[in-house]
């Protein structure tokens, strides 16, 4: 699963919510996208899982781009103890997807598979997300 | 190649406020300038203006006020969302004139079973008159085996038009199916047994 190798700080402030995605809107590697239509926190594991519901569809030939990257830790702390006491422990690591990113590519296999393929990693994430085919026309 | 014509009508009001009225009225903000004159704020149909942007290096022939003036979209603003045209800055051409665009590569056949093929470059930098712009570039990998590349020098150009990404570039890469499959699954794996403190 996608982890950082090293942090400068184990604990951060939530990441922010709100606005669409600067950059990272169009396709760049590929030929289909997966585009966020919600803001969310995508954690390694819905990204491995979206993932593997992709490759495992495709079986032979593709490639899979993965363009986030769950850099942000959130914490939590254990049930049943009081408040105060500092802050929770890290227990997931997430990417902060706003509307409009492209959060996975593929390229390598024809439309018909790659929206079915799609159409299953969509169903890994915890945002409303469509399917984008790159597209010709002026940028 | 044959230009796409484009109303316009003058902008005086400027902002983010006087732009979104804009829109309200489907008209599309847009700037031309070029040829070292001062920039022109217009304001086009924004419908019109959204399916001439479908064509990619289209030359466009907009009518202002004072005349006509050739141009070509130089930076296109889009709502990632709503798909829509929010902005567009025009460069204004003469007919003759050489001009630099960012040409689209479109790959032709099929590699040789079992490969297939990674576009690494999805633009060519190409200089051209600003009247016959090209396209796209065609690129055909038929029968083309694993581990072999198109490089931007072996891509065929249009008559008249200058390749201005370096010959030496990588364009197409045919890979075989079952390493590009594989390559993807241990990119995901890699740093699953690092560790997480700094």
């Amino acid at each position: 699963m996608l982890i950082p190798r090293k942090v400068k700080h184990r604990k951060q402030h939530h990441p922010k919510r709100s606005g669409q995605a600067k950059g990272g809107t169009t396709i760049a590697f590929g030929q289909y996208g997966i585009q966020a239509l919600e803001p969310a926190y995508l954690t390694n594991r819905q990204i491995e899982a979206a993932r593997i519901a992709m490759t495992r569809h495709i079986k032979r030939g593709g490639k899979v781009w993965i363009n986030v990257f769950p850099d942000r830790p959130l914490t939590k702390k254990p049930a049943e103890t009081r408040m105060g006491s500092g802050k929770g422990s890290p227990e997931w690591w997430v990417a902060n997807v706003k509307p409009g990113r492209i959060v996975f590519e593929l390229a390598g296999v024809d439309e018909a598979l790659a929206r079915e393929a799609m159409r299953r990693a969509i169903h890994k994430l915890p945002m409303k997300c469509r399917f984008v085919v790159r597209e010709g026309g002026a940028n | 190649m044959s230009s796409i014509k484009l109303t316009s009508q003058p902008r005086n009001e400027f902002g983010k406020g006087a732009a979104r009225r804009l829109r309200r009225a489907q008209l599309t903000p847009a700037v031309l300038y070029g040829h070292g004159s001062d920039p022109i704020h217009i304001a086009l149909p924004a419908h019109d203006t959204f399916m001439a942007l479908k064509h990619s290096n289209a030359l466009f022939e907009i009518e202002l006020e004072s005349g006509t003036e050739l141009a070509i979209a130089k930076e296109v603003q889009r709502d990632p969302i709503r798909d829509v045209v929010e902005h567009v800055d025009f460069l204004i051409v003469k007919r003759g004139e050489k001009v630099h665009v960012d040409v689209e590569i479109i790959v032709v056949g099929e590699s040789a079973p079992g490969t297939m093929h990674l576009v690494e470059e999805q633009t060519l930098s190409v200089e051209a008159e600003a009247t016959n712009l090209p396209t796209s570039l065609e690129v055909d990998i038929t029968g083309r085996e694993a581990g072999q590349h198109v490089f931007a020098g072996d891509v065929i150009l249009p008559e008249g038009a200058l390749m201005l990404t370096p010959a030496d570039r990588d364009v197409i890469t045919i890979v075989d199916q079952n390493k590009a499959a594989s390559e993807t699954a241990d990119e995901a794996e890699e740093t699953a047994e690092e560790s997480t403190e700094g």
